[in-house]
């Protein structure tokens, strides 16, 4: 203790002085230095940021490049036309749009309710101690590459539903006056319905997982509350949970929407690669994704290659709109929370 | 070095402090601090000398961690925040905007209320410092670490450690560190913002001693809610309620003679 | 009097909230239904053609025997390709919006698009990258291929950087601010270092993404059948390889396909957990 008391006094009595204006002349030397990379690493993090910006900006300008062609010959007309024939050079975008509308709209309509069911479990009905393994086998099923669902939707999924399933709904549902049309035709397997059914597949672990998310988000306070006036599971959950979390719902599946619109190797495989709109959704059909990834290597010509970049262009646009309107949704939901 | 300046030593409410003998170190003049639009500082008013204490007390939202985190600029970091006014330190007005910043905040160090060590080991988190501003052979790293440890009366505790992660520590043990590594960088000022308001008795009690030793080098200002703790640790004490200075002066004569009405108040636990 | 309480209303409330537990217990039990066939079929079709001869021969024609030598060397260059160009990008600009433009407009759009291009469809980002790199150089290329990968590598690192960072505590940078510690320097040496843990994982997660990525490669990359250490040409990889032999009719080639596939998953699976793990270090520490 002495000699620290000591020590002490030596570096006050070094420190007054000239020391210590030494020192600060030494300070200043080394600031001066280190001034300069300081700047250089702020404006180098900033320039990154902006080619974020810039990126997007070059993706857009490329695609518009490259439909140019395309869409100078066809105008307006490229997005009703059916027609799809290298040789003559006709080129529609009406099939591929369909088909990825169709396609998504079935993974929804599957997907959304599936997903928020197995949200409500897993924050309401499942034993703690089985919440992290179905959480963890939620996230595996989200982890495997689309190109996976692929080669399964067409050796396992496609089989089974052409030698099971689809005789079982052309035999009832493809009766049914009406909408029987919607029904009908020869069991492929393969078709824009498979291909919706993979999709919700896929899309499934995505929805699954924000509206868990959002779910547990809920205040113990207001679902206790809710439950001490002796309300039921479900009447928490549809009553307190969804009305709160309702935005956040909402952008989930949005996003989820737009996973879907723009999956690619899931249903290439499965969607049977026709360029038609069928009356069945049992028929094969195509999107958007499928036909830029079967035929662009081998297309050729300018005007060939440059309708499918068109087609890019069409679907980036599209998904464009949903993913923000997903993300000002989840804007929105952020600052409501937090107010 | 005396004061030599031309103004009367700032008291409010016009308590007389002896100031023979005592340097002033840093200055703060006519200080008005604002949060966007909102004046959260009114005209402080208050010196800091060389080689004592200076607590500051007063209730929650007083603004005395406020005035604390002008002294080193610390508000710079986040936007919407201005101080006008001046703040000298010895002869400089730090709230220039020509002041720099790194060095202003080398010469007046800062020990926080939640004990932060550097996620780095324990000889890592004091060399750190050091290492930024002077080029020095191992030896002489090493005898500056444990020169900073021991001041901080942590170096018998940790000597066999140096190589475990700074926050394995024990909070008090983490908070001396804290202040070690402040004190390695060689500052005139060191600031204390709460630092034991997450603390132990115990540990409480030997940062106390820490401060009464480290007094006779620094120019030290403690922010404190604990009185007793004021009145054990500070030479000089400024009671302080919403956003104003309202009394300054010697610390015994503030707790057994205040002037002001509020600072009576306060200090009879009436409120606050 | 207790009795008046179970009412025929009441008593539909509960019918109403029995069948709705049964319908989420239904849906969870559907959700792992597929995880479990899926996973099973992979195990079983994958294994079934696995063997050495898969990691140290070539892609064969088809009837003969071979391997996945080419398209695994081939992922394996292109990925570690694209986390080099990608990450100090992402890392970089993830700094920024986190540490010194945390709450300027900048960032405010930046973090907007990012996750527009998080989520945008990968072959979207393959025709980008071919109208600006393919075209222009007149060939396919692994460059091509590498740059398209980096291009989805980019908003993943981005958001996982500054989402790390934003969990440092402002504390610990007072910290440093108050030993004079210049603003640069407390980012590379405090901050980064308190959230490395959570950075590195975004990283791994980024190339989890990628592993699997088939479309940006399809007119990039294109494929090769052959062995060949030049980017600056077609460069095979296993999702394209699996790709093109899966729709083939060929039983040998889709027996590979089947394989490479479980290659895959089992690669994005082992970098998952990894990342999962790093997370959860750092929770305990």
């Amino acid at each position: 203790m002495q000699s620290a008391g000591r020590r002490a006094v030596v570096d006050v009595a070094l420190q007054s002085g000239t020391m210590a204006e030494a020192q600060q002349a030494d300070r200043r030397k080394v600031l001066q230095k280190l001034r300069m990379s300081d700047v250089i690493f702020r404006v180098l993090t900033r320039t990154a940021a902006i080619t974020v910006l810039l990126l997007l900006g070059a993706i857009i300008i490329a695609l518009i490049h490259g439909s140019m062609p395309a869409l100078q010959t066809f105008g307006f007309s490229f997005l009703v036309n059916e027609s799809w024939n290298p040789v003559t050079e006709k080129f529609g975008a009406i099939a591929p749009i369909y088909g990825t509308v169709l396609t998504s709209f079935i993974a929804m309509l599957i997907a959304v309710p599936v997903g928020l069911f197995i949200a409500m479990f897993l924050t309401e009905l499942c034993p703690k101690w089985l919440r992290r393994p179905i959480g963890v086998a939620i996230e595996l099923l989200a982890g495997i590459p689309s190109i996976i669902y692929g080669i399964w939707g067409l050796f396992v999924f496609a089989p089974f539903l052409q030698q099971y399933v689809q005789p079982a709904i052309i035999n009832t549902l493809g009766n049914v006056p009406g909408i029987g049309n919607l029904f009908a035709g020869p069991p492929y397997g393969i078709g824009v319905f498979t291909a919706g059914l993979i999709l919700a597949i896929m899309v499934l672990p995505f929805i699954t997982s924000i509206s868990r998310d959002v779910f547990e988000a809920v205040p113990p306070v207001l679902k206790e509350a809710a439950y001490g006036l002796g309300c039921t599971t479900w009447e928490v959950v549809r009553y307190v949970v969804l009305p709160f979390t309702r935005v956040g719902v909402i952008g989930g599946v949005m996003l989820g929407l737009g996973r879907a619109l723009g999956e690619t190797m899931a249903v290439t495989f499965v969607i049977g690669n026709a360029h038609r709109i069928a009356g069945s959704i049992l028929a094969p059909g195509t999107t958007i994704s499928a036909t830029i990834a079967n035929e662009f290597t081998e297309a050729v010509g300018d005007l060939y290659t440059s309708s499918l970049i068109a087609l890019g262009l069409i679907l980036f646009v599209i998904t464009f709109i949903v993913l923000a309107i997903a993300r000002y949704m989840l804007i929105r939901l952020n600052a409501r929370v937090g107010a | 070095m005396s004061s030599m300046a031309a103004y009367t030593v700032p008291t409010v409410n016009n308590a007389p402090i002896n100031v023979d003998g005592l340097s002033d170190k840093v200055s703060v003049r006519n200080l008005d601090f604002f949060y966007g639009d909102h004046r959260a500082l009114k005209s402080i008013n208050v010196s800091l000398y060389h080689g004592k204490v200076t607590a500051f007390i007063g209730p929650s939202g007083c603004g005395k961690s406020t005035l604390l985190r002008i002294l080193n600029r610390m508000y710079d970091l986040y936007p919407n925040q201005k101080a006008t006014g001046e703040v000298m330190l010895d002869k400089d007005n730090i709230l220039s905007s020509s002041q720099d910043l790194n060095l202003l905040r080398a010469k007046v160090g800062m020990v926080f209320q939640k004990p932060t060590p550097f996620p780095m080991t324990i000889f890592e988190n004091i060399a750190f410092g050091i290492r930024l501003y002077e080029k020095l052979s191992k030896s002489e790293l090493e005898g500056r670490v444990q020169h900073a440890l021991q001041r901080a009366a942590l170096w018998d505790e940790v000597k066999d450690k140096l190589g475990n992660n700074g926050q394995s520590l024990s909070g008090g043990q983490q908070q001396r560190l804290c202040i070690a590594r402040t004190v390695a960088v060689r500052p005139e000022v060191i600031l204390f913002d709460e630092p034991c308001s997450a603390l132990d008795p115990i540990s409480t009690a030997k940062i106390e001693e820490l401060i009464d030793e480290l007094k006779d080098d620094y120019t030290i200002a403690i922010v404190t809610h604990n009185m007793q703790q004021a009145a054990r640790v500070s030479d000089f004490t400024a009671f302080m309620y919403l956003g104003e200075l309202v009394e300054f002066g010697e610390t015994t004569k503030i707790f057994t003679t205040p002037t002001d009405r509020r600072t009576q108040d306060y200090i009879t636990g009436r409120f606050g | 009097m207790a009795t008046g309480f179970v009412t025929p209303l009441y008593n539909k409330r509960q019918r109403r909230n029995t069948i709705t537990k049964f319908l989420s217990l239904g849906a969870t039990t559907f959700g792992l239904t597929w995880l479990v066939l899926i996973l099973i079929v992979l195990l079983w079709e994958g294994f079934s053609g696995l063997s050495l001869r898969v990691f140290t021969e070539m892609t064969p024609p088809p009837g003969s025997a071979g391997g996945l030598l080419n398209p695994i060397v081939g992922s394996l260059v292109m990925t570690i390709l694209a986390v080099i160009i990608g990450t100090p990008i992402g890392m970089l600009a993830g700094t920024y919006m986190a540490e010194y433009g945390r709450y300027d407009k900048l960032t405010f759009f930046v973090r907007f698009i990012n996750d527009i291009l998080l989520s945008a469809p990968s072959i979207v980002i393959g025709l980008f990258i071919y109208e600006v790199m393919v075209a222009q150089m007149g060939h396919f290329s692994g460059w091509a291929g590498a740059v398209s990968l980096a291009v989805i590598v980019i908003p993943v690192v981005v958001r996982t950087t500054e989402d790390m960072l934003i969990l440092v505590p402002d504390t610990l940078r007072e910290a440093a601010a108050s030993i004079g510690l210049p603003r640069s320097l407390m980012i590379q040496r405090v901050a980064y270092r308190a959230a490395r843990a959570g950075m590195v994982t975004g990283v791994l997660l980024a190339v989890a993404r990628i592993s699997g990525e088939t479309a940006p490669l399809l007119f990039t990359a294109l494929n090769n059948q052959f062995w060949s250490t030049n980017l600056n040409a077609p460069v095979s990889s296993l999702p394209v390889v699996i790709f093109q032999f899966a729709l083939s009719p060929y039983k040998d080639w889709q027996s590979l396909a089947w394989t490479g596939a479980l290659i895959i998953t089992f690669a994005v699976l082992a970098l998952s957990i990894t990342a999962r793990l790093l997370t959860a270090q750092r929770k305990t520490s």
